[in-house]
């Protein structure tokens, strides 16, 4: 997995800052509003320390000075009111703007990456990266940071105070509060097994769910309901165990955090109170008003302690996401079109594979020495058992990957040497996995022809098909559908997407089991259609039912990445070679 | 919601104990004030060191005292939260499984996936936040106050100025930031649907070039979201500086007043810092309350989720009085008809159909013609909405499911078979590892051999052999066999059962032909005779069945054999030579 990687590599942290550099006048003044808001609420305690000085008994109130410290209080408490919230503005600001700026750049990223990589990475892996590692790269990152800084900030300046208070207490202070952090980290590092039992069983239960409730129809079918919640029962009560543990010590922190925050305070009380007593009308007096306020610190102060040890771990999931998005980024795009690409028009359609060689993983050789020639309007059919290489051809001719040896051109150019738009919008594609979008059906039909009036775009389907299964759907061409189509079966999917190619026709056609899911009476029905798309048109045809390959001019029977035999149905019959021995066992069973 | 707190009742004592103990706990923080006020008044006014002493010293021992109960509730709590959504998964889990297909269909399984793991997660954590803290925050802000009313009512009365303004600012924000948030969820899931859509289309796209369109797309919606989040945090960015203002405010009215009481000589100084310090307990336990209430609202929206499953009430209920028919026809269907909940026309109509023991009925038609629907009627998956099915002369309504089911082997169009060794998934259908038969008397261990046999007739003894005997494992969704390898172990684990209907709902796509031809003669020489559905697209399949029934777009269009139908039936002969056409040219 990607995570064994340390994706955190040096040099994250500075390119971290790098998207943040177009935001530097906004951060810095960020740092500087909450350094001076947590400064102003420092200072607030002093005040109010200050002002209860001034009420110590009967006659001994003054209230002049009391009413100028309570107005300063108030100015205080404004000013920081609205520095905290600037800050938070600012905050969200420059968040939500780096989170988008980098998503949008990686997911323009992706739209160049090269086929090869994608195909080797999962969906859900790369959705992570753009999503879920972003959002975890923000609130990490720039969160961690705001507060990691005000946290800092905090514990200097509550020191800063305590020292200008009392040198001696505020030492006292510093000596007992690692106290808090020895403990925390102590159940931290022993919760963390715990955790991982827990996680570990939360994930095998998930898969037991996953996989029972995804075959509840077979579960059923079989009543073997009483045993799935037996094993799943086993599963359930392992977890509770593990999960009462991780839960039950996990919330051991704040409570003896907070008992050593008691000590201190205790500590802070004693110490105080004793030194008021023996300074009592001394020259050097520690007033009441002083404890108040160096109380009030010592309880501010062990909060940030616990703030920041958290932060940390947030900050190193941060960067470990931080590091993903960015080597999603570093991927080296597909080549660019040369400078001087043709802009492939008004083709033919004369393709030919010059001594081609490819291969996915290089150690493992897939074709080799592949040549032939497709003429103007041929159709080729492409026969073979599975991982015969039929596929890749035709990720090496829309140029979905680049020859390793040898060349592929089209009208005697070589697909490097033109672009590869121009190259695909003169290719109509059908796959059998059938891709449609979220949309409305007609936003489907319309993805190679934006333009197309309602007329044509209901002729395509006629031809195709469609027409009528669309017209029954609730608001007929303008339903909505989801991605992967919902409510349609695979073979009106696949009919959309065959009605999508007959809307722009494409003087080259790619046909990999275009029908494989259509009925053989509906296939049959629109055969003609097909005939009449492909008429003039060279075509490449993939599909495992001969009956629908011997119409074709060239045959391609391919072997493990080689064109083992070549010709039309009735050469090739008459060979008496692989592909007869194909062509007969469809026939020849009987029951 | 009442339902799912019944599950908390075997918890009832750890639900009180907990927050009980919680509240003593917060009970004596309450007092550490009052201490520090007796510390200055008589410790430092009346120079009592020793008084100061005793009292650092209780300091330490309500903090102790403290640590006792908090740890204490956290494990009630723990106990309490765990224990419940364990109990919870289970009654959640085990409704699932009486859910009836149409059900599941309407419901979808992802949707009951995500119920059971990331719902009930969250429902464990916001309950044991509950438990924890919802007592705990009102009960020290009041508490607080209360203590303030003891110690001077006039100068209290800033405490019950400043807890409604702050209730007002905190729930206020809430309210306005929750459909706020809700709308920033909605706009990320959007950026991530297509993000996704995008990745698993992409040959499409880039073959139609669509790779800038895509990307401006993809920058609208990441811009909405970016709007949404700018405009909730707006908001929520004003919770803390108003707070902090508000909680200000009534400490500078505290000290006025407490100045103007101590010149009366009606409070001392000590007290003066007693209502400051109570005030700032305040501050810290609002900003947990905020916390904790977000948690509990995504906590209880999660509870609604896990409930509305939990209300479907869905079981199959086994109904008596229901007319009987002919015993001695294993499976008729009596011009039944179903239309499935939501579609307006029925999925299939017209079906009348009698199949004797032993006997073998092809299905066939095109795609979405309704075969699938028809077999499912046997076992009752789904109901008719018209007419009736019967097996053995009786109701499928009045089985028994489990009954009736124990008597069908089906193997179902998508081949899933289960994490496991072969043998464990072999003896799916077989509780115990018996073979059920129609008396129990009669039930019989399950052997190898019988294992064998099934296998051997599924054409699955060279899958069998590969994966290393009958111990061999399978992973999860049976992902470590190719497609046609899955399909032939399914239909051996129907036939294990020996089941007295065996249903094949076009499961030898994936086989060669010369395979499935082998399976099908296999499947007519079993000794016990099923009777059998034969479920296909192809009519080479089904041509030597006894008798066909031909389904058109939910209709019946044809029924009897293979060659009566060629000549009576125009679907039927559409189908066969769209398969066979060129044959007859060659």
């Amino acid at each position: 997995m990607k995570a064994k990687k340390n994706p955190a590599a040096p040099g994250t942290g500075k390119r971290v800052l790098t998207l943040l550099m177009p935001y530097r006048l906004l951060i810095l003044s960020s740092i500087l509003l909450s350094a001076g808001a947590v400064a102003l609420t420092l200072y607030l305690p002093v005040l109010v320390g200050r002002a209860i000085d001034c009420i110590v008994g009967v006659d001994r109130v003054d209230f002049d000075e009391i009413k100028r410290l309570l107005l300063w209080i108030a100015a205080c408490a404004g000013l920081t009111a609205v520095m905290q919230w600037l800050v938070s503005i600012i905050h969200n600001r420059v968040t939500f703007q780096v989170v988008r700026d980098v998503r949008n750049r990686a997911f323009r990223h992706l739209q160049q990456l090269p086929l090869s990589y994608l195909d080797r990475h999962s969906v859900g892996e790369l959705v992570s990266q753009i999503i879920t590692d972003v959002d975890q790269l923000s609130d990490g990152l720039l969160l961690g940071f705001t507060q990691l800084f005000t946290g800092i900030v905090t514990i200097l300046g509550t020191l800063g105070f305590m020292i200008s208070i009392k040198p001696l207490i505020a030492g006292l202070v510093i000596v007992l509060t690692p106290l808090s952090f020895v403990v925390a980290k102590y159940i931290a590092s022993h919760t963390h097994s715990y955790f991982v039992a827990q996680s570990r069983t939360r994930g095998e239960q998930t898969a037991y769910v996953d996989e029972l409730l995804g075959g509840l129809k077979v579960v059923k079918a079989f009543g073997r309901e009483a045993r799935a919640v037996e094993d799943f029962d086993a599963i359930n009560d392992r977890l509770e165990t593990t999960s009462l543990k991780a839960v039950f010590f996990s919330s051991l922190t704040n409570p003896c955090t907070r008992f050593v925050n008691s000590v201190v305070y205790a500590a802070v009380v004693l110490a105080g109170a004793l030194l008021c007593v023996s300074t009592a009308g001394t020259a050097a007096v520690f007033t009441v008003g002083s404890l108040s306020a160096l109380l009030a610190y010592a309880n501010q102060y062990t909060k940030p302690f616990n703030e920041i040890s958290g932060v940390m771990t947030e900050f190193q999931n941060a960067l470990a996401c931080a590091g993903r998005v960015f080597q999603l980024m570093d991927e080296a795009v597909e080549p660019p079109d040369a400078p001087d690409a043709k802009v492939l028009s008004d083709v033919e359609g004369k393709i030919t594979l010059d001594d081609v060689s490819f291969s996915y993983d290089k150690s493992k050789k897939l074709i080799e020495n592949l040549s032939f020639t497709a003429q103007p309007g041929q159709r080729i059919a492409i026969v073979g058992p599975t991982g015969c290489g039929k596929t890749t051809l035709i990720n090496l001719l829309m140029r979905f990957y680049d020859v390793d040896g040898g060349a592929i051109r089209v009208d005697g150019t070589e697909l490097r040497e033109m672009t590869r738009a121009s190259l695909r919008a003169n290719y109509g594609m059908v796959l059998q996995e059938t891709w449609l979008r979220s949309g409305t059906i007609r936003d489907n039909l319309i993805l190679g022809r934006p333009d197309a009036t309602d007329a044509e775009i209901e002729a395509a389907c006629r031809a195709a098909h469609a027409h009528s299964f669309i017209r029954l759907l609730p608001q007929g061409y303008d339903t909505v559908i989801t991605e992967d189509g919902g409510m349609l079966s695979q073979g009106q999917k696949q009919l959309l997407c065959i009605a999508r190619i007959m809307l722009c026709l494409p003087p080259m056609l790619i046909l990999d089991e275009a029908t494989s899911s259509i009925d053989t009476r509906t296939e049959l029905k629109i055969q003609s259609a097909f005939a009449a798309m492909m008429r003039g048109r060279t075509s490449f045809i993939v599909a495992h039912r001969l009956s629908t390959i011997r119409e074709a001019d060239v045959i391609l029977v391919m072997k493990a990445g080689k064109v083992i035999e070549i010709g039309n149905h009735d050469a090739l019959l008459a060979r008496g070679g692989f592909y007869a021995e194909l062509y007969n066992s469809q026939f020849s069973e009987s029951f | 919601m009442q339902k799912l707190f019944s599950y908390l009742r075997s918890y009832r004592k750890e639900c009180v104990l907990g927050p009980l103990l919680k509240l003593a706990e917060a009970t004596l923080e309450l007092f550490i004030p009052m201490i520090v006020a007796s510390v200055i008044d008589r410790g430092v006014g009346g120079g009592d060191k020793g008084h100061i002493i005793r009292m650092s010293l209780v300091l330490v021992a309500l903090g102790l005292l403290g640590l006792g109960f908090s740890v204490t509730a956290q494990y009630f709590s723990a106990r309490a939260a765990v224990g419940f959504v364990t109990k919870l998964r289970h009654a959640l889990f085990a409704h699932i499984q009486r859910f009836p297909y149409a059900t599941l269909d309407r419901v979808g399984i992802p949707t009951l996936i995500t119920r059971m793991s990331s719902d009930m997660n969250q429902v464990q954590t916001g309950l044991n936040l509950t438990l924890r803290l919802l007592l705990r925050s009102p009960f020290v802000v009041f508490g607080a106050m209360i203590m303030a009313f003891t110690i001077d009512a006039t100068a209290a009365l800033w405490f019950v100025a400043a807890i409604p303004v702050l209730a007002v600012v905190v729930f206020g924000v809430m309210l306005l930031t929750m459909p706020m948030y809700k709308r920033v969820q909605e706009r990320l899931d959007r950026v991530l649907g297509t993000t996704r859509e995008n990745l698993n289309g992409v040959r499409v796209l880039r073959a139609f070039r669509k790779e800038q369109d895509e990307c401006g797309r993809f920058e609208h919606q990441n811009m909405e979201l970016t709007a949404a989040q700018q405009r909730v945090g707006k908001v929520s960015a004003l919770m803390n500086p108003a707070t902090y203002v508000i909680v200000n405010l009534a400490v500078i009215g505290l000290i006025r007043t407490g100045a103007i009481r101590v010149q009366a000589g009606i409070l001392t100084q000590g007290a003066v810092v007693a209502l400051y310090n109570y005030m700032s307990q305040i501050l810290v336990e609002l900003i947990k309350l905020a916390n904790l209430i977000i948690n509990i609202t995504k906590s209880l929206a999660c509870g609604k989720r896990i409930q509305s499953v939990l209300d479907i009430q869905d079981e199959e209920q086994v109904q008596s009085g229901l007319p009987g028919g002919d015993p001695s026809v294993r499976v008729e269907f009596d011009d039944t008809a179903i239309a499935y909940g939501g579609s307006a026309g029925e999925a299939l109509s017209g079906v009348s159909l009698r199949a004797l023991p032993g006997q073998v009925t092809g299905v066939i038609g095109g795609t979405g013609s309704g075969k699938t629907t028809l077999v499912n009627l046997i076992p009752r998956f789904y109901e008719a909405t018209r007419g009736r099915v019967l097996v053995d002369g009786v109701d499928v309504r009045a089985w028994e499911p489990a009954a009736l089911r124990a008597k069908i082997g089906l193997v179902p169009q998508k081949a899933t078979l289960f994490r496991g060794s072969i043998r464990e998934n072999l003896l799916w259908g077989c509780r115990d590892g018996t073979l059920p038969s129609a008396s129990s008397a009669e039930d019989r261990p399950i052997q190898d051999k019988d294992l064998m046999e099934a296998v051997e007739a599924a054409q699955a003894a060279d899958v069998v052999a590969a994966k290393g005997g009958l111990e061999g494992e399978i992973e999860q969704f049976g992902r470590n066999l190719s497609g046609g390898q899955r399909q032939r172990l399914t239909i051996a684990r129907a036939l294990v059962r020996k089941p007295e209907i065996l249903i094949l709902d076009d499961s030898a796509s994936a086989l060669d032909l010369a395979t499935d031809a082998a399976l099908r003669r296999a499947i007519r020489a079993l000794p016990y005779k099923p009777t059998v559905f034969l479920v296909s697209q192809r009519t080479a399949a089904v041509r030597h069945a006894d008798q066909i029934i031909v389904l058109d777009e939910g209709r019946v269009v044809g029924l009897g054999t293979h060659d009566r139908l060629l000549e009576t039936c125009p679907v039927y002969r559409e189908i066969h030579e769209s398969q066979f056409r060129k044959e007859a040219a060659v």
